[in-house]
């Protein structure tokens, strides 16, 4: 994590203090209470940010999913050469006469399959050391916690190309072990914080002093709650393993031999597709990375509003409807309010 | 591991000594240094030409003039030290003197006596003399550290311009171009004074060559005409500044801005680049033949079919190079040949006529009949099989090295036909040169390099003599990768070594191309492209295609100094 | 004060094993530096089997001696403050190369995280207090430059500012042709030119994390009791924004800085490839292709120390804002 093939970004460490315990100010910043024992999760309102987000999703995954079985052996050479787009060739061809658009089907299922995997990895691995340690305390807590700090500062490039070489040839899924591994601490650093507030409460203090064993405590009283984290977290994760790639594979260190959008910007950059004008080689694999995560970024907003109500965004349609000229504080409480009558 | 503050001050104290034995040349520099001649090139027809060089350099520059390093910058063997002679590789002449005036071997091959050049001072004033390049022997014979080219003569200055080196054993005629051609000649009465001539950097480097360094820091330095060079009114460019790019993205756009007067860069699209840019040109000069590597000795312990001579054959004529050099090459490939020589270049060297180049298309019928000979028989799935084995080969190459990617991509398109099955993989640099190194590779992507000198003989010797490989799991250290073990092959070779008479030699490596071209073990596919990009806006005489007067690429050690002293400034 | 010894203790061990980590992690990988030196020297000419020997000499290659006594000597060597040489560089001695590296990506990465920063968490506070504005409804249009691939955006810029239209220069950390290194007008003038392309770039692909927490966190603290209580007073709009809300809102978003500072020294080997930029990271890049040991250690070292350090100056500031922290576990 530490050499970030992407820019430095802050979201994901300022989101750690945002829905750490630790940090004052929220405190009721968690879902709706006992509505997660009776309803298995809060409300999910369609905004319109959501439904584009999802749309964007399930378009991506539809052409990762069935366009290779349309599309030609993305790998197969021809005699013309670069071309721009035509009626043979949607995108254009490649440097060695390869279908562009073949390369971008395959490609998004590779960057998918390494989203994928990086998600659940990370998912599985966050999910262990931040809520199991976090709910156990003491020293499986301190331990957990440790090691997830220690992996926190793990330069994690080389580790991409000590585990490699010992394989020999890096598909998609070796780089996508890999980047999880290198991945998941900070969001069990999140988890944990989240874990320790939502342990303290006062309904999980009840359940345990009523005698309910512990690993029901864990998974009844308290992982309901953490869902809508777990979410965002896993998203931010599969964001992260998306844009990871395509760095490694600029840079030259990423999977060989399969088809992802990283390698494939990676062919054209190094073909010089932008300096001979070839955009139709350049710009869709970097478009479809965009979207796809501009798209879980939407997602995630929607995410957020569930964890927090009082994100939720009044329209300006709204908010001229109650005469108000600017969201008071007191406005922003009072539309929270429905939210919380459904408990 | 060294510590860091005897260093220091041993750099200081060099530093005062430099200085003071080099006054004049540290008042130049100082001077000099001022000032900047503003932009990358100065305007054309200006007397005081300067001239930016991309030598393939990235990143960080770390200071290091030390001549005898590995790791020394570029233009320390040929700009700013010189070697006894220059040997053209780009194509067939006798050696150009420039230190020296002669050699001559003695009838056994075991002394070689070098007149030096009169006339001839060092960078400080200090005049050069066949004493320096007894030292200069003498030192690295003592300093196996330095001795990265197993140099092994010991040599006595007999007077002024005479020296006599003398080889510990006979028939060292092959050490020639390495002692003459590739040795730069450092100044006794400087290098005397270093300490420790392993680690120095060489900081205010004193040489014979056309320029002298003015200034240097991480990102860029500047070398300054030698206004004392040996051959009057040489150089005539002013300045040569070396600048560092991390991209062939950034060097097609310097190339393009006028920011980069000469670089060596490939260029995909590089005509389409060009068009409407009147003041760039572009050689191509091929050189590296790119082959496929096989490890073919099953002896040695190598696995899989390449090991039977008929696949390698029939991949040899089943390879559509006119295709691989199109998609992969960029159009830019020469043709190859069978016996790993240049065609062009060492057409006297290629003993028979019908080996000289490779063929151009696909040969799909001889490369079926080869097999079907040998008893590989196609199977359901199209790949063909023997005895059980499926006639499938991984081919290794370095991910990153984009052309070689696309031509495993077309090999594996066009090897199908014939039903072989390629299956490429892409490794890391480090680890696919250790898999060739210890031979646990089937097929590798790779390219012969130059030799010291146009003599065959540096191909083959490397390439071919047993004794230069070693048991898969061992290290090739010689460069045998393929485990290649012929008899036949080993004493041709050592037979021509032994010898300084090249009708002999001629002989000799006609056994060896005999051997070579049915064997395979390195199958040719062409050779690759070297594209040097110019900008004749400033400075004109830049080697071509018409006029090889040097190797033109901007990387070449030594052949740079030639370049650089040859060049004029435009209008 | 046992709190502060165990987080002491705690960034002990973590350094500990990332050291530990930093040592082993080269000896695992695949080929050595005499190896890569050979073949470098291949390209240029012949090679034999005494250019290997040479190198190996040069290098004091030291393969033999067993696993733990090298840990040991690496070490000691640390606590020395010796870093070793360099192979790439050979004979540069790491601390050199990064000593000339660094200064770079501090002031390019810095500098951009800095800003990106200030900008996020201004216009985060501006969104956040005046919701559904059309700012606040451009905060999920920055977060789409999050996904964009840093070096996409990087050379699309690249290309459009620097080529097409000739606004930027193309690469490098300053005009080497006519400035010199040193505290002149003309260098440092020319290094904030060379700088600002890159550094539009990072800010750009970077402002909409900082922008979103902040402005959810303004959202959150807008909400509290304590602000109902200054309107109902009648305090001005905008000390309540800034003196209420935002300093509260703040405080996560300080200690996410804190952090991203300490990730600057590992530079971004992205930017740094894209813009020939002479930073950390582009050392890093040759380092692992040249199997530099030493060079690679050295720099993991200086990143390792730096994140924890950041890390650990968070810890101890938290426990100081808010007591809770200490009490809790």
């Amino acid at each position: 994590m530490s050499i970030s093939t992407q820019e430095p970004q802050p979201p994901r460490t300022s989101r750690a203090r945002e829905v750490d315990g630790a940090t004052p100010g929220t405190p009721d910043a968690a879902p709706a209470r006992s509505t997660a024992r009776r309803r298995r999760g809060p409300s999910v309102p369609l905004t319109p940010k959501l439904v584009v987000g999802l749309a964007i999703v399930a378009v991506t995954v539809l052409f990762a999913v069935v366009g290779p079985f349309f599309v030609a052996d993305p790998s197969r050479v021809d005699d013309i050469g670069l071309t721009p787009p035509s009626a043979e060739h949607l995108l254009g061809t490649t440097q060695t006469g390869q279908d562009v658009f073949a390369q971008l089907a395959y490609a998004s299922r590779g960057s998918l399959i390494i989203g994928l995997v990086v998600g659940v990895i990370a998912l599985v691995l966050s999910g262990f050391f931040g809520v199991v340690g976090a709910y156990a305390g003491g020293f499986v807590d301190e331990s957990f916690s440790l090691f997830s700090n220690v992996m926190l500062v793990i330069p994690g490039l080389p580790l991409v190309i000590i585990i490699s070489s010992y394989v020999p040839n890096k598909s998609v899924w070796l780089v996508a072990v890999v980047l999880a591994v290198t991945s998941w601490a900070g969001s069990a650093r999140v988890l944990r914080g989240y874990t320790l507030s939502v342990r303290s409460r006062d309904y999980v203090l009840a359940a345990r002093v009523a005698g309910e064993p512990p690993s029901r405590v864990l998974l009844v009283e308290i992982l309901p709650n953490l869902v809508p984290l777990l979410a965002s977290q896993a998203m931010f994760a599969v964001i992260f393993a998306i844009l990871g790639e395509a760095g490694l594979s600029f840079l030259g260190l990423g999977a060989t031999g399969s088809f992802t959008w990283g390698t494939m910007l990676y062919y054209a950059q190094n073909g010089l597709a932008l300096r001979l004008g070839a955009w139709w080689w350049f710009v869709p694999p970097g478009l479809m990375i965009a979207l796809f995560g501009a798209a879980l970024a939407l997602i995630n907003f929607s995410i957020d509003e569930i964890i927090n109500p009082r994100l939720r965004s009044q329209t300006r349609r709204a908010r001229k409807r109650w005469h108000l000229d600017r969201p008071a504080p007191v406005a922003a409480g009072t539309t929270d309010t429905p939210t919380e009558a459904t408990a | 591991m060294t510590d860091m503050t005897p260093r220091t001050t041993r750099r200081r104290v060099l530093a005062a000594v430099a200085a003071a034995t080099a006054a004049a040349l540290a008042l130049t520099a100082c001077s000099g240094g001022a000032g900047g001649t503003g932009g990358g090139s100065s305007a054309p027809g200006d007397k005081d030409a300067s001239i930016t060089v991309f030598n393939g350099s990235t990143g960080t520059i770390n200071e290091n003039w030390n001549p005898f390093s590995p790791t020394a910058l570029q233009p320390t063997l040929g700009v700013i030290y010189e070697p006894l002679f220059w040997y053209n590789l780009a194509e067939t002449s006798d050696p150009t003197p420039l230190l020296a005036t002669g050699a001559e071997w003695n009838d056994d091959g075991s002394e070689l006596t070098v007149t030096t050049r009169e006339g001839v001072t060092w960078s400080d004033g200090e005049p050069f003399t066949a004493g320096d390049v007894a030292f200069t022997f003498n030192l690295l014979q003592k300093t196996p550290e330095l001795n990265t080219s197993g140099t092994a003569a010991t040599a006595e200055a007999t007077d002024d311009t005479h020296v006599t080196l003398t080889f510990p054993e006979p028939d060292s005629f092959m050490q020639e171009a390495q002692v003459l051609g590739n040795q730069a000649i450092v100044p006794e009465h400087v290098w005397s004074g270093i300490d420790d001539p392993i680690t120095t950097i060489n900081p205010e480097p004193v040489g014979t060559g056309p320029y002298t360094l003015k200034e240097f820091s991480s990102q860029s330095y500047v070398l300054q005409k030698n206004e004392s060079y040996w051959i009057e009114g040489k150089p005539s460019v002013q300045e040569v500044r070396y600048i560092s790019l991390d991209t062939a993205d950034a060097a097609s756009a310097s190339l393009l801005a006028g920011e980069v007067d000469w670089m060596s860069s490939f260029l995909p699209g590089l005509d389409q680049m060009l068009e409407g840019n009147e003041h760039i040109s572009y050689v191509n000069t091929p050189a590296l033949t790119t082959s496929i590597f096989t490890c073919s000795n099953a002896d040695l312990g190598c696995e899989g079919p390449q090991t039977d001579p008929a696949v390698r054959q029939a991949m040899y004529w089943a390879l559509d190079r006119e295709q691989l050099n199109q998609l992969a090459g960029g159009g830019f490939a020469g043709t190859g040949s069978p016996t790993l020589l240049l065609p062009e270049r060492d057409t006297d060297w290629i003993a028979d006529p019908a080996h000289a180049t490779t063929p151009a298309g696909a040969d799909v019928a001889k490369a079926n009949q080869i097999l079907d000979d040998a008893g590989w028989e196609a199977g359901d799935d199209g790949i063909r099989a023997k005895d059980g084995e499926r006639l499938s080969m991984t081919i290794q190459t370095v991910s990153g090295w984009s052309d070689y990617i696309s031509l495993n991509d077309t090999m594996k398109q066009q090897l199908a036909e014939v039903g072989i099955e390629l299956e490429p993989t892409q490794l890391a640099w480090n680890e696919w040169n250790d898999n060739q190194v210890k031979g646990s590779y089937q097929l590798s992507l790779d390219s012969i390099g130059l030799g010291a000198s146009d003599n065959p003989y540096y191909t083959y010797n490397g390439k071919y003599l047993s004794a230069n490989s070693a048991k898969v799991g061992e290290q090739a250290s010689g460069g045998n990768y393929a485990r290649y073990s012929n008899p036949k092959v080993d004493a041709a070779i050592t037979a021509a070594a032994s010898t300084s008479d090249e009708a002999e030699q001629k002989a000799q490596y006609a056994i060896v191309q005999e051997e070579i071209v049915t064997d395979l073990p390195y199958v040719p596919i062409y050779i690759n492209s070297t594209l040097t990009e110019f900008n004749n806006a400033t400075v004109t005489g830049w080697p071509s295609n018409d006029d090889k007067y040097a190797f033109a690429a901007s990387w070449k050690a030594w052949d740079n100094g030639i370049v650089l002293k040859t060049i004029q400034p435009a209008g | 004060m046992t709190f502060v010894a165990r987080k002491l203790g705690f960034y002990a061990i973590a350094l500990w094993a990332a050291l530990t980590l930093n040592f082993l992690i080269p000896r695992l990988m695949p080929g050595n530096p005499v190896d890569q030196l050979v073949s470098k020297l291949a390209q240029k000419g012949q090679v034999t089997p005494a250019t290997r020997h040479a190198i190996e000499l040069l290098l004091g290659a030291d393969t033999s001696s067993p696993l733990w006594k090298q840990y040991l000597d690496y070490l000691a060597q640390l606590a020395h403050g010796d870093l070793g040489v360099s192979v790439t560089y050979f004979p540069a001695p790491v601390t050199q190369v990064i000593g000339q590296t660094l200064p770079w990506t501090i002031g390019l990465v810095g500098l951009s995280t800095i800003i990106s920063f200030l900008l996020g968490v201004g216009l985060g506070t501006l969104a956040g207090w005046k919701r559904g504005s059309w700012l606040d409804n451009f905060v999920p249009v920055t977060t789409m430059f999050q996904s964009v691939p840093y070096f996409w955006l990087a050379l699309i810029l690249l290309y459009l500012l620097g080529s097409v239209w000739a606004v930027f220069p193309l690469h490098g950390g300053y005009d080497v042709y006519t400035t010199e290194i040193g505290w002149n007008a003309p260098f440092v003038s020319s290094v904030i030119f060379y700088g600002t392309l890159p550094a539009i770039t990072i800010v750009l692909s970077s402002v909409g994390g900082w922008m979103v927490g902040m402005r959810n966190m303004m959202v959150s603290t807008l909400s509290e009791d304590y602000i109902l209580t200054a309107e109902a007073k009648g305090i001005a709009p905008g000390r309540i924004m800034r003196t209420y809300a935002a300093r509260n809102a703040m405080l996560p978003s300080i200690s996410g800085f804190a952090i991203s500072l300490g990730f600057v020294v590992g530079g971004s080997l992205v930017t740094e490839a894209v813009f020939s930029y002479p930073g950390v990271g582009s050392a890093l890049l040759s380092a692992v292709n040249s199997n530099d040991y030493a060079l690679m250690q050295g720099i993991f070292l200086v990143i390792t120390i730096s994140v924890l350090g950041a890390n650990l100056l968070v810890d101890l500031l938290y426990s100081v804002i808010d007591p809770r922290t200490r009490n809790r576990s």
